[in-house]
């Protein structure tokens, strides 16, 4: 909480003095007259509050265990987890782009386009909320959705329970997993998966190194960037945390579709979650895009532009959307802090499958 | 983390509407950034809440009650304050739309 005053007092006199630090930092001409310098202790406070957790959460509930975790990769993998048989988790959310599919919208059963964007499965051990829309409370609770979905893999639980039974090697990795006579189940399966979504998180990025102390880890760009993104350009208004979001749901004006996200299920009277979706991560982004839940923003240009303009002034707009004039040089700036928050993705071993 | 010196506010304006034991209290919860304060004392039906939003950040808090009830408040932009008269007793559960890692639970007594 103290940060979070410091960051306030800080914002205010990043307004009106502008990156203070950058003539220490970079040497260049600041754009605006350098009234009040950003002090260290504000600086380090400021810092403290990106700084990587030490270990991963795992609920009480589905314990990490090697055992496991295995078992959930290898679910993750599997295509027998589909009707078709052809598409496994990792058919959209594929280690080689990012747990992710690179594409604007995702594509489902019978190669339809989805709705949405496919989000990268990543560093969500920390999540308080899964989907765009936040409609599952835990990853347990989500594993069960792409699996039954008509329009993604569109099977019963008690269908892909059968097909692991007749796959004769799952038997024993459940034996192992979680032990009990009949260990293939609904509850099992979205255990595993979970367990294994846990382990995939970010590496250190430059940026964390710069956090732990490393002055030369991040460029000059880069170092006021980061000053951008919490003072004038007000980013971390939502993109909090080291994990750069709040898990938390806003409408930023893009142009409105039928997905009402958040907004259909708030009751009606909740203004806010009218075309409102979760904040994403902004750690290891793909830095081609395309952007946002259902991939309108096509590159980093239209994301930094769009919050340039503010977005599309409507009753649900987020009250933290507020025009703000950035230079060419200023834009470069986040971006090379966005470039700093992504690290080496860590290399995956296929599973061989049973 | 915890707000030691707003919690005594929450206290204290109870303990002045208290003084008059057969009139409902009034107790203020300060929100700061998103922390919904503990609300430090077990309120009765017919106590009213309020709810003020000291964070730089909107919210939308809804109660939910052992019932099964749902009562949203509406959005909360910074520095306003929001109220609700608590109508029935037992368990409660505050949440916000906006950001669902505020949680703040509480009872409600029947007298
Ligand atoms: C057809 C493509 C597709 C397949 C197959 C698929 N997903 Fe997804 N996944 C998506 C899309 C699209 C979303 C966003 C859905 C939404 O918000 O409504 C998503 C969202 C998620 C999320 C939420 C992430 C977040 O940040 O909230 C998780 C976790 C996830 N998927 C895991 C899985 C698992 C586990 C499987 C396999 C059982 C799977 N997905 C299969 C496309 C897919
Ligand atoms: C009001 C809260 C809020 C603020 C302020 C905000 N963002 Fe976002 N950001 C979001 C949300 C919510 C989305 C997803 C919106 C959607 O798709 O409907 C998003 C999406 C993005 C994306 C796309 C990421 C992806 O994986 O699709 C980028 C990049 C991004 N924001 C960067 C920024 C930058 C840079 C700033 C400051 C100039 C900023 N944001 C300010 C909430 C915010
Ligand atoms: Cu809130």
């Amino acid at each position: 909480m103290i940060g979070r005053r410091l960051l306030t007092l800080w914002a205010a006199s990043v307004t009106l003095a502008a990156y203070a630090a950058t003539a220490g930092l970079g040497g260049a001409t600041p754009d605006v007259a350098v009234e009040r310098p950003l002090s260290s202790a504000d600086l380090a406070a400021l810092k403290q509050k990106f700084r990587r957790p030490a270990a991963t959460p795992f609920p009480k509930g589905n314990p990490f265990t090697e055992e496991k975790a295995a078992l959930g990769k290898s679910l993750f993998f599997d295509p027998r987890l589909s009707r078709s048989g052809s598409v496994s988790c990792a058919t959209c959310h594929n280690p080689s782009l990012g747990w992710s599919d690179g594409l604007g919208k995702a594509v489902g059963f019978e190669m339809k386009p989805l709705a949405r964007r496919t989000p990268p499965v990543r560093n969500l051990a920390w999540g308080a909320a899964f989907q765009w829309d936040g409609r599952a409370d835990t990853l347990e609770m989500q594993a069960r959705m792409p699996i039954t979905a008509p329009d993604e893999m569109n099977m019963t639980m008690d269908l892909v329970v059968e097909r692991l039974k007749a796959a004769p090697g799952y038997g024993p990795m459940f034996q192992r997993a979680f032990g009990g006579d009949d260990p293939i189940s609904a509850r099992t399966i979205t255990a595993a998966l979970a367990t294994f979504q846990r382990t995939l998180v970010s590496r250190e990025a430059p940026f964390d190194r710069w956090i732990a102390g490393d002055e030369t880890a991040i460029g000059p760009d880069a170092r006021r960037g980061f000053e951008l993104f919490n003072g004038k350009a007000r980013c971390a208004a939502c993109h909090s945390s080291w994990r750069f979001t709040d898990d938390s749901f806003h409408d930023i004006g893009l142009t409105a579709t039928a997905d009402l996200g958040r907004g259909k299920f708030a009751p009606p009277s909740v203004v806010a979650m009218r075309n409102a979706f979760k904040t994403p991560s902004l750690r290891d982004l793909r830095m081609q895009g395309p952007y946002g839940h259902d991939g309108q923003l096509k590159d980093l240009g239209a994301v930094i532009e769009h919050y340039a303009k503010g977005g599309e002034k409507r009753e649900s707009l987020s009250f933290e959307m507020k025009p703000v004039e950035l230079s060419d040089r200023e834009r470069r700036e986040l971006v090379a802090f966005l470039d700093s928050i992504r690290a080496e993705p860590a290399a995956v071993e296929l599973p061989q499958l049973p | 983390m915890t707000f030691p010196t707003l919690r005594h506010v929450a206290f204290a304006g109870l303990l002045l509407f208290s003084a008059a034991p057969a009139l409902a209290a009034e107790i203020e919860i300060p929100i700061h950034h998103t922390e919904v304060a503990d609300i430090g004392v077990t309120p009765k039906v017919g106590d009213t809440l309020t709810f003020v939003n000291h964070a730089d950040i909107a919210h939308n808090l809804y109660l939910t009650f052992e019932d099964g009830t749902v009562q949203t408040l509406d959005t909360q932009p910074p520095g306003t304050t929001k109220r609700t008269t608590l109508a029935r007793e037992g368990h409660v559960i505050v949440r916000c739309w906006i950001h669902p890692i505020i949680r703040m639970e509480f009872d409600v007594s029947d007298k």
